[in-house]
């Protein structure tokens, strides 16, 4: 990157400023096949399963206006934060280990700014034809042809966008019911709102910024070097098997296997020339490995003058055996130790989770008060919240001091995915304690499953 | 242009996480203005509080960029 030197900056930035759309030409291949693979696979699932039902609710669904969020059988509530502080560190170190591996993974096949931008230029192509006809349309004056090809693009575009503004906050409110309430236009100010934020962002990036986000917004794009070692695999542009480059290198046998057909650069999203080495604009999309295989194959020379490589391995000349062997270096293992360890630490937390949470909060109108037969009462307040989607009853019960109890029938219920807040009144014999603080435990544990069951400790004020 | 990416992109990403910070710690319902409970509904109390997260973050970077301006830029 540069970072020092105002000449070089200004380079830069004026570069930026005479930003040139680029026209990237489609490409088929190994490579693109897999991003395709993947695009269908996370639309799929992200367009698809907000429309899924379970238990008569929608399988994910982040209720945000009712504080709780419903993953199959889990609701979460907020006090669970904790799970989802672990599946951002999850999240973080997966992508370290498989930066660590095969550099920008995520950036060539999974991130959505790809996998838009993909969807988006597939359009672009079906409408306004291959990257010549692009080009030369660019180049045209304005004409009724010229306006309507745009037109029906853009309105392409912008369905598109509509459509995912309108999936992405059919997680946090019902999606059946917006989708009635979008029919009637009844939606509610706030839902509109997002849809319509949401589907111009993704409008906007992957129909105008393209490579720019990843180039000038990404945070990513700047520190997935730190994670690179010298037997991390990175899109390679075999030097020496290619250089010295030249059109007619059929002919000539003194020149290189790079016939300087300018592929390679005509496919990249971001417009940069691989062959000359590694550089940060570059996702990993491996565009350049498919178009280069293409041509390899036309002119007869072995494919994979640009492949996926290693320093190592292009250093040693390792053979694919030897590059691979060395994937499994100290930092990998470390990554992959730590990552099945949190791995599996949640998920054993979370089969073990009890679906119940209880707080209890001392009622401070009232510290402690002598009530008939000279017994001294505290009263607190319990939010008992049931976090199974079934209705269920629990029994309080109190401990901590001899003879402590709670007067009544404590028998409390508590409807599915719903919290109570109840008041107890706590009470304790006449001279069984001295005047002070006491440790008091409450027991709240589920009529019809002893597992179901906490202890919430509180105290026990005596004046 | 790149400035008005530097000020709105980053402190959107910070001023989201704020706000999920925030609102995970707080019920909207509990929140008082100036002394009154709040009428709104959770989802305008989260738009809401989303924008004013996103805007003091913004104002942040935007105070980052003016006081970022080398000598060459002052004494022009
Ligand atoms: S696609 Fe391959 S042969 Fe063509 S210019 Fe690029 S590296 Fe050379
Ligand atoms: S250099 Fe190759 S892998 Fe990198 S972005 Fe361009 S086409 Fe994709």
């Amino acid at each position: 990157m540069k970072t020092s030197g105002a000449p070089a900056d200004l380079v830069e930035q004026s570069l930026y400023e005479v930003r040139r759309t680029i026209h990237p030409r489609a490409v088929r291949g190994w490579f693109a096949a897999w991003r395709w693979a993947l695009v269908w696979a996370t639309q799929l699932v992200f367009y698809g399963t907000a429309w899924l039902q379970w238990n008569g609710r929608q399988v994910v669904l982040f209720d945000i206006a009712q504080r709780k969020f419903y993953i199959f059988g889990l609701v979460f509530w907020p006090q669970d934060i904790i799970y989802l502080t672990v599946l951002l560190i999850i999240s973080a170190l997966s992508l370290f280990l498989f930066t660590a591996v095969a550099g920008r993974l995520w950036c060539g096949y999974a991130c959505p700014q790809t996998v838009y931008t993909e969807i988006f230029m597939w359009l672009e192509q079906k409408i306004e034809g291959d990257r010549v006809a692009r080009l030369r349309l660019e180049a045209a004056p304005l004409s009724p042809r010229k306006f309507a090809l745009k037109a029906v693009k853009h309105g392409a575009w912008i369905a598109i966008g509509l459509w995912t503004g309108f999936t992405f906050v059919g997680y946090f409110t019902p999606i059946r019911e917006l989708w009635d309430a979008v029919w009637i236009a009844a939606t509610g100010p706030w839902e509109t709102f997002w849809v319509l934020f949401y589907g111009f962002a993704t409008y906007g990036n992957a129909g105008w910024m393209r490579e720019q986000v990843c180039k000038h917004m990404c945070p990513y794009a700047r520190f997935q070097s730190a994670m690179f070692d010298n037997d991390t695999l990175i899109i390679t542009y075999d030097r020496e098997r290619g250089e010295p480059r030249g059109k007619n290198a059929i002919s000539r046998p003194g020149k290189g296997h790079c016939v300087d057909c300018n592929i390679c650069v005509q496919v990249c999203p971001t417009g940069i020339d691989i062959r000359e080495g590694l550089q940060y604009e570059c996702i990993g999309c491996a565009a350049c490995i498919d178009g280069c295989d293409q041509v390899m194959e036309k002119v007869g020379f072995p494919k994979g003058l640009i492949r996926y490589s290693t320093i190592t391995a292009m250093e040693r000349k390792l053979t694919r055996a030897q590059m691979f062997a060395r994937a499994f270096r100290p930092r990998v293992l470390v990554y992959s130790a730590v990552l099945w360890i949190i791995i599996i630490s949640a998920g054993v937390a979370l089969w073990n989770r009890v679906p119940l949470k209880v707080d209890v909060i001392r009622d401070r109108a009232a510290i402690s008060r002598e009530v008939e037969g000279g017994m001294i009462e505290n009263v607190y307040r319990l939010q008992i919240m049931n976090t199974s989607e079934a209705p269920r009853a629990y029994r309080l019960s109190v401990s901590g001091i001899s003879g402590i109890r709670i007067p009544g029938e404590a028998v409390i219920e508590v409807e599915g995915a719903a919290s109570r807040m109840v008041p107890v009144k706590v009470r304790v014999a006449p001279g069984a304690v001295a005047a002070g603080t006491h440790r008091i435990e409450f027991g709240i544990e589920s009529t019809d499953d002893t597992s179901v069951a906490v202890r919430e400790k509180s105290v026990f004020i005596v004046r | 242009m790149k400035r008005t990416i530097w000020i709105l992109w980053p402190s959107f990403i910070v001023g989201g996480l704020g706000e999920v910070l925030f609102f995970t710690v707080f019920d909207p319902h509990e929140l008082y203005l100036f002394g009154e409970p709040s009428t709104l509904s959770r989802m305008a109390v989260y738009t809401i509080g989303f924008f004013l997260c996103w805007a003091f973050a913004a104002a942040s970077s935007a105070f980052t960029c003016f006081l970022q301006g080398g000598s060459r830029e002052i004494n022009r």
